[in-house]
């Protein structure tokens, strides 16, 4: 069975790039994704290798499923000093997921196992041309791939346990303008790109103490992700290119933990009912630094604070099963953000926002099901950067319809 | 059920991202509180005209200040301009005859190439200066003139060529209604400013300094219109307020911050071994002492004993110093510099106080006359201690600092466009409007070849 994977891995490799909490991208299921990503402690399908690796071994069946949120996201800024209004270009991101559990003997054993293959962060953001945060930022790409093979484990009838090792893999595209022009009336710019790789673990814990009521408690570590051999690109007047050597450069970027609490609740039999608690280690993301292998007294080492505070996101969803073949969800959420007043930036204009989500699963036969997922997120946040000054308002608009397809075995 | 959940998303998604869904803000009404621009008159000097990268060109007055705030009044209504426009294409004419600078490279008396401001041209657009405009585009809303000093403002036939070189101003020669008769605060009142911006007074100390304080002459605080600094303030104010409009200010900057003064480092002096046992053979028996590495330059002084002595912190080098002179000749070392490239501590004390006592006069006139106030010496101030705007760090180096134009005096496109919000929040602040400001990451600093 594990022979199919690694075409799939090929077939899966879409690139995602959108803004959520910070960067987190929480879309790693379409049925959970129409609940407010309330999923914990719920038993849907092999995304649960990512929502809670100790609730995998209690799923029926074998299972391969992928999904992809097209993810529309619509930024713009008001100076508030000029008033003067600029633009982001909505680059669509595909956040996708694919995720396989299989049973290691038959479907009767204690003992699943699986991968699942998901972008928990991810941001891509364009502003328009010559807008006037340009020196602070112009493009930003970050995206960021977990692979987690877990091994999960059914006590008794109750408890499950489980654990995944993650292998992270990313990239990040920073574009800014330099503050000097040349003969023809051009800007400089930087463009420092870079891969990045980390890893870290996935685990969690599953109780059903009745046939009603689930609780599950799950832990995704921080990943590290580290720059090492970043390439800096300057497009500088000629007179400066000494100033700016194109070369090296090397970064890191904290992907925070996140620890979460849920429950479910199936009441009447078509009703079922789901909260999840997040509490996230946003700390972790003192500083952005960008240490250049060659410095000059134009080209330093940069260090900006960016003093990100451990937050919770509270989620909440229904599902609704209409028949043997339809199931209804929605959900909402309310997502505390990390960022303080202060830092705010044109790369992560973020805020606490509440989310809506709805959406809905077609059981088409024994074997295949289709899942739909839209969610909704608006955000408006005020500020006056600390570093860049840059002060006015960040509105954002972001559309996320999502579809997944799953294969029963 | 399906296919219209599929449907509404489907819907709602394709219409959003084809016609918008988009994030949409109300920009404020902008209200114009006590400010009547109909008629908005700038009055001052080169600041006000616009002068920069040591030349009054085009491009540098579309930039000047009081162009940029007018453009600000016309967002909430009409209020026309006009400006004493260079010709697009001229290379600009500036006080000494020569053209704009711009950023080139230019080979020292050692052979080594850098980059520096050069001239643009051989030669300045002399022509400029002999042709009066007001006939074809006056009357002139920009009645800024380069060089004036806020004692001249009512001096009479201040543009009369016939005066002779050092006794007319060529700049108002070319915008005056009369240059044979009138003078620029006669002239600023020809449209009845129903609004003004005063921004004079630089040049009292400025055209001092700049002499290295060996010519010219400090304005004096005190005397009538013409000659003190006070009664020619108050003087032109009153007449400016006269046709019932409200007005801004602007303070002066201490001019001792300018990049002209703190480029060329006082301690600049680099003696390699041989050199020092020279200096120490030549200076050492009248006790001056030179090590090797770095040491103050030595000057003229005319109070010491052989009229020498090495700079002290506090002092300023002019950046107008021969420096191939410095590098190849020994100026400053065996040479003493002579006084004109040099501001003394005494000196540096003389035209502080000067600014000190014109900011207290025109906080006081302000007052009197309910101007409202831009504190442009503070701005400067800021800009010497460094700040940052939307992601652009900026202050008072020269070149590099990003708002200070080639000549180390004059602001930059960049520079003004700060300048002119100073003004602007001001207004506001004073007169209940809240006209907005200037977005200046969208007006050039240096041009980089």
């Amino acid at each position: 069975m594990m022979k199919i994977l690694p075409s799939l891995f090929l077939t899966f490799c879409f690139l995602s790039d959108l803004m959520a909490q910070g960067f987190q991208v929480n879309l790693q299921g379409q049925k959970q994704q129409a609940m407010g990503s309330a999923a914990c402690a719920t038993i849907q399908d092999a995304s649960s290798l990512f929502y809670n690796p100790g609730s995998t071994c209690f799923l029926p069946k074998n299972s391969i499923m992928a999904g992809v949120s097209t993810t529309f996201g619509r930024t713009a800024f008001q100076d508030s000093a000029t008033n003067s209004i600029s633009r982001t270009e909505s680059p669509v991101g595909t956040p996708f997921t694919f995720y396989s559990a299989f049973a290691v003997k038959d479907s009767s054993s204690r003992m699943k196992m699986g991968i699942g293959i998901y972008t928990p962060f991810g941001s891509g953001i364009k502003w328009e041309d010559g807008w006037t945060g340009r020196f602070a930022l112009t493009s930003i790409k970050l995206l960021s791939i977990f692979i987690q093979p877990t091994f999960s484990y059914r006590i008794n009838d109750k408890i499950g346990i489980g654990a995944g090792f993650i292998f992270a893999t990313g990239s990040v595209t920073l574009k800014k303008d330099i503050p000097v022009i040349d003969a023809d009336g051009n800007y400089a710019n930087a463009t420092l790109q870079g891969s990045a790789n980390g890893s870290g673990f996935n685990a969690g814990i599953y109780y059903k103490p009745n046939n009603k009521l689930s609780l599950g408690l799950s832990y995704r570590s921080q990943v590290n992700m580290n720059v090492d051999n970043g390439k800096a690109e300057f497009q500088v007047p000629s007179a400066l290119a000494a100033n700016f050597p194109n070369g090296a450069f090397s970064s890191s970027l904290p992907l925070p933990s996140v620890f979460t609490a849920g429950f479910a609740l199936t009441l009447k039999e078509k009703f079922m009912i789901a909260g999840d608690i997040n509490y996230v280690g946003w700390s972790a993301y003192k500083a952005l630094e960008f240490d250049y292998e060659k410095n000059t007294p134009s080209l330093i080492d940069t260090h900006s604070e960016r003093n990100y505070k451990n937050t919770f996101a509270f989620r909440a969803g229904v599902q609704y099963k209409k028949d043997e073949k339809i199931f209804l969800r929605g959900g909402l959420s309310y997502v505390i953000t990390p960022v303080q007043p202060g830092y705010v930036t044109p790369e992560t204009p973020d805020a606490t926002r509440l989310n809506i989500a709805g959406g809905f699963s077609y059981i088409i036969n024994k074997k295949i099901a289709v899942d739909a997922s839209f969610t909704y997120q608006r955000l408006k946040r005020a500020d006056t950067n600390l570093e860049t000054q840059l002060s006015g308002t960040f509105k954002t608009f972001v559309y996320i319809p999502g579809f997944g397809l799953v294969y029963t075995l | 059920m399906k296919n219209l959940l599929l449907k509404i998303s489907i819907l709602v998604t394709t219409g959003c991202i084809i016609s918008g869904c988009q994030p949409e803000f109300t920009e404020p009404a902008i209200k114009k509180g006590n400010v009547d621009a109909t008629v908005f008159v700038a009055i001052g000097d080169d600041f006000t005209a616009g002068y920069t990268d040591g030349a009054l060109y085009f491009e540098g007055q579309k930039n000047s200040f009081p162009n940029l705030i007018s453009m600000q009044f016309k967002l909430a209504g009409d209020s026309n301009f006009v400006q004493p426009l260079m010709n697009e294409n001229s290379v600009g004419i500036g006080n000494s005859g020569k053209s704009k600078s711009v950023l080139g490279y230019a080979t020292d008396c050692l052979g080594a190439s850098s980059l520096k401001p050069i001239p643009y041209s051989s030669t300045g657009d002399l022509n400029a200066l002999t042709i009066n405009l007001f006939p074809t585009i006056g009357p002139f809303n920009n009645m800024g003139v380069p060089d004036l000093k806020l004692s001249e403002l009512n001096k009479l036939a201040y543009g009369n060529s016939t005066l002779g070189n050092g006794n007319y101003n060529p700049f108002f020669s070319r915008m005056a209604s009369d240059p044979q008769v009138t003078s620029v605060l006669d002239d600023a009142t020809i449209l009845f400013p129903t609004f003004f911006s005063f921004f004079a007074g630089t040049n009292d100390v400025l055209a001092y300094a700049l002499k290295g304080a060996a010519s010219n002459n400090i304005t004096p605080s005190n005397g009538g219109a013409g000659i003190g600094f006070d009664g020619s303030l108050d003087n032109a104010i009153t007449t400016l307020k006269s046709f019932g409009g409200n007005g801004v200010i602007g303070t002066i900057p201490d001019i001792l911050d300018f990049p002209f003064f703190t480029t060329i480092p006082i301690d600049g002096l680099a003696l390699d071994s041989a050199s020092a046992t020279l200096m120490n053979a030549i200076y050492g028996p009248i006790g001056m002492n030179f090590q090797i590495g770095k040491n103050y330059f030595t000057i003229e002084d005319t109070t010491q004993p052989f009229n020498v002595r090495t700079l002290k912190p506090g002092e300023f080098i002019l950046l107008n110093i021969p420096l191939d002179s410095v590098k190849c000749f020994k100026l400053g070392s065996v040479y003493p510099i002579p006084n004109r490239y040099i501001i003394t501590e005494t000196e540096a004390n003389e035209i502080r106080n000067a600014i000190t006592t014109y900011n207290s006069i025109i906080q006081a006139t302000a007052q009197q006359h309910n101007l409202a106030v831009a504190d442009i010496h503070q701005f400067f101030k800021k800009l010497k201690a460094g700040f940052v705007y939307n992601g652009i760090s900026l202050n008072s180096s020269f070149v590099s600092g990003g708002a200070f134009s080639l000549d180390g005096i004059h602001l930059n496109a960049r520079g003004n466009a700060l300048l002119a919000n100073e003004f602007l929040k001001a207004i506001n602040a004073k007169f209940g409007s809240n006209f907005p400001l200037i977005d200046a990451t969208k007006y050039k600093g240096v041009t980089f070849p």
